[in-house]
Order: structure tokens, then sequence, then C-alpha cells
């Protein structure tokens, strides 16, 4: 792959639009071009990560484990995002695995490489640090999002899930590390689920079911009026009425 | 012409002694004359609404049941012991008498034993309206259909009954309200109490008038602030903005304009 192609591709990436074009020619000829088969692994859970991926062709998915061992897709990535990309900086384990899902070539970049070019290059450390602060604003603005529809929805107020376009939550495509934009977007379906399952609920006790059964009830009837202290009393207490009424 | 209304439950646990004693006290408000008749002889409990207790009562319906005094003796004039309870104190000087039965397990005991003569309580109601010129008396029953049940139904010019909403309480209800027709009662009104929230009221209060081709003049929630009242006080006078306390208003508005 020619150089070039690789520095449009990085140019791409947040952290390196703000890049000139020299230094970005630089960083592309540290850049490996590596090849995946259908079903072939990137990388595992939990294993040292040294560097990051952009998806060059094709599609990726982000995957973990459930508690009985099965997998759970936590995204699909494809053509021109970013995977691992916190590796560059820290040497915390991979979070979460990545399988091809078809053929596929993504672009390495090592720790580093990295690391060199960010020495020569303070812009580049800048364009980072404010990658960051824009990530962190969005997950605080996330996450006061997530607070407000919590509030709402202890209080039983639904009223946001019309208000809300569902697209709006995700600021752009996620890559594996952006969690809580991720979240927000769980979040919301599952307020949406439990409305709707609310709502289900209301209709079932809405509706009173009233049943009599009525052989039981002609039964305790004539039980009650087939003695003698009924009859007498029927007797009685229409002789009682008539009289009350003549009375007045 | 003063009316005999009795109040009926066919199981225990609707609330009929409060519900009672609620209802009277909203009648006697309107100025009207008002008596309350404690039969449920076996399990009294409508007096501790008044501030009634073993210290002061006096003179009861079991006394009167065993030729001990006349009916008129056991008479407890509510109207002049205005208690400074919230709700209570608003009855001071209203005319509202209360019959009540004896909580003494020994007397409890005589009457289940022996029995008594249910023509004499029939006489004794009867004496009881004229005596205190009444213009309605309430008479609170044991739950079920037994025979002075049976008696105070049959005597009665208008019977409320109490239910919840569960089938249980329908199927007693409509052999009571079967009863009441077989004893020509001229009036028979329905009430609803401890409604669970979250049914569609309209649509229970149709259900219910359909099944029993009868009027339902209330639907009252089941009411935790009530139950924590524990009994002490008159729940609907002290607490009249209150959802319970406005449905039992109009229970008691349609026994007021009933003919």
């Amino acid at each position: 792959m020619m150089d070039q192609e690789i520095t449009a591709q990085l140019k791409k990436i947040d952290w390196f639009e703000e890049l000139p074009d020299k230094m970005l020619f630089g960083l592309a000829t540290k850049v490996r071009r590596r090849k995946l088969d259908k079903n072939e692994v990137l990388f595992n859970k939990g294993e040292e990560g040294d560097s990051l991926f952009v998806i060059n062709a094709g599609w990726v998915k982000v995957v973990t484990k459930d508690t009985k061992g099965g997998e759970v897709v936590l995204n699909q990535v494809g053509a021109g995002e970013i995977i691992g990309e916190m590796a560059l900086l820290d040497n915390e384990p991979r979070s979460a695995g990545v399988v091809a899902l078809e053929d596929t070539t993504v672009l390495e970049l090592k720790r580093d490489d990295f690391m060199d070019i960010l020495k020569l290059q303070p812009d580049l450390a800048l364009s980072v640090i404010r990658n960051f602060s824009s990530r962190l604003r969005y997950s605080t603005q996330y996450i006061e999002m997530i607070t407000d529809m919590t509030q709402r929805v202890a209080q039983g107020d639904y009223s946001f899930i019309g208000d809300t376009q569902p697209g709006q939550l995700r600021r752009k495509s996620l890559s594996d590390q952006d969690k809580i934009g991720q979240l927000l977007a769980e979040f919301f379906a599952m307020v949406q689920g439990v409305k709707q399952r609310e709502d289900e609920l209301k209709k079932q006790v809405m509706k009173l079911t009233l049943q009599i059964d009525e052989a039981k009830r002609r039964q305790e009837f004539e039980e009650i009026t087939s003695t003698d202290f009924y009859a007498n009393l029927k007797q009685q207490a229409k002789k009682l009425r008539k009289q009350r009424t003549d009375r007045n | 012409m003063g009316k005999i209304i009795s109040i009926h439950s066919f199981r225990g646990g609707t609330g009929k002694s409060n519900s009672t004693a609620n209802l009277a006290a909203l009648v006697a408000l309107q100025d009207k004359r008002v008596g309350i008749v404690d039969t449920d002889i076996q399990s009294p409990g409508i007096h501790v609404l008044f501030g009634l207790d073993a210290k002061n009562m006096g003179k009861t319906i079991n006394d009167f049941l065993h030729g001990k005094c006349e009916i008129g003796e056991v008479a407890y004039p509510v109207g002049d012991k205005a208690a400074n309870s919230p709700g209570r104190s608003n009855l001071a000087g209203k005319k509202l008498w209360l019959f009540p039965s004896s909580i003494h397990g020994r007397e409890i005991g005589q009457i289940l034993r022996e029995g008594y003569d249910v023509n004499l309580l029939n006489t004794g109601l009867q004496t009881l309206m004229k005596e205190f010129e009444l213009d309605y008396l309430f008479i609170d029953t044991h739950p079920g259909l037994n025979e002075e049940t049976l008696l105070s139904i049959a005597i009665s010019d208008m019977l409320i009954i109490i239910l919840r909403p569960d089938n249980q309480d329908f199927q007693g209800t409509a052999v009571t309200v079967d009863i009441a027709r077989s004893l020509d009662v001229p009036k028979l009104l329905l009430m609803v109490n401890k409604a669970v929230p979250g049914y569609d009221y309209n649509d229970m209060k149709n259900q219910i008038e359909g099944a029993f081709n009868a009027q339902l003049a209330g639907i009252m929630p089941l009411n935790f602030e009530l139950a924590n009242n524990a009994s002490k006080d008159l729940f609907a006078i002290s607490t009249p903005n209150h959802e319970w306390s406005r449905e039992l208003k109009k229970v008691a508005d349609a026994i007021l304009s009933a003919d």
C-alpha cells in the first residue's frame, strides 16, 4: 500500500486530523498493514495491548464473554474506524477481544513508534489531549443525560422517549472505547422496554374480572331460605313494614 | 319517617365498622338524628371509633337482650361527649347515639352459648326509632348471613353491602343481594372498599352495577393512612379531602337523597 493512501486513512482519525501532512507521512511509514481471514482473531480480551488498529477494509466484531463463557458481541466496527487506541497510551490489558467478521485489512501502529513521533511532535500530543478532553466532555454530557433520564423514570415520567431520536444519542460511530455512549444507547433502549412492559402490565390490572358461580349462588340462597326461621322472618318482615308504613 | 339502614359484608375485614361509623357521623353532621346499633355481638368494634372503652362503657345491647335494662338506657350520646380528637370534636352537639355491644368476653360468651330472642332485638330497634325520633338508624351487622343479620336485613329500609373487589366477595355479595330482594328490602346500595390503585374505576363500577343490578355509591381505595389511624378517630371527618373520605361522602349523599 502506498504511504499516501495510509496517510489519508490516518487523517480520518480524530487524534491525527490536526497533524501536518509531513508528520502524518512520517507516521505512515511506521504503520504495518495486516490481513485477517474471516473469523481470525486480531487479539483476545486480557492480552497485553501495545498497538492501535485502523480498519482499512472489511468488518470486525468487538467481543467479550458472559458469565457462562458465551460470546457477547459489544460492537461491530468497519472501514475507517479505530480499535484499541488506548493501548498507545497505557499498558492495560485489552478490555475486549476483536475477531474478523469477513476478510479484513487493518493498519497497525505500534506504541513505541507512536511515542517516538510524540516526542518529536508536541502538536500531536496537544491533538491527542484535545481529543481526550472532547471525549470527556461528551462522556459528561452522556452521564448528565442518563442521570436526567433516571430521575424521570423514577418518577414515572417517560415523556422524553418521544422527544429523543435514538440516533442522536451516539455522537458518531463507536470505537470499542466509547463505552459511555454505548451505555446511553443501551440505557435508552432499556427505558423503552421498561415503559412498554409497564404499559402492558397496566392494561392487565386495569380491568376487573368479575366472576360469579351461579350454581353455587343458587345453592347457598336455597340453603338459607329453606329454613322455617326464614319463612317466618319473611312473613314478619312483610307485616312489620306494613305496620311502620301505616303508622306514618 | 325514620329509616333503618343495615350495613353488611359477606366476609370480615372489609372495613365495615369503620365505614359505618364514618357514614353515621357524616349523616349526623347534616343535622340528622342518627343512631348506630352494634349488633356484631360476636366481635364488637365500632365503639372504639367513638372513643368508648371498657372503662367508660355503660349498659350494652347484651344487657337489653338479657332483660337487664331498657334499650334506651344503652344509648351513648356521642354529641354530648365531644372528644378533643380532630374528627370526633366536630360532632359536638350533634344528635348521634351509639348503642354498643358488650366487649366483655364473659358476656359475649353467654350470648353465644344461650342465644337470644331475635324478636326482642327487633322490638328494641323499633323502640329506639320512636324514643329517639331517629331519622336514620344504622345497624352494624356481623359478617355472614346468620339469624340476627337476616333479621336486620328483613327490617331494613335500606341495605348497604360493603365489598372488596375480589371474586370471593362478589360471590358472597350475590347471595346477599338475592336475600335482600327476597326479603323485599326497598333500597339496596353497594360500596367497594380497599380498592387497589391501578384499576379502571369506571369500568369497575359498570361491571359491578351490571352484575348486581344495584347502585354502586362509592369506590374507596385501600387506605394505609386509615390503617395507621388504628381506628382511633373518624377519618372521613378529620381528613375530608382524602379520596377515601370523598368517596364515602358520595355514599352518605346517596343515603341522604334516597326516597
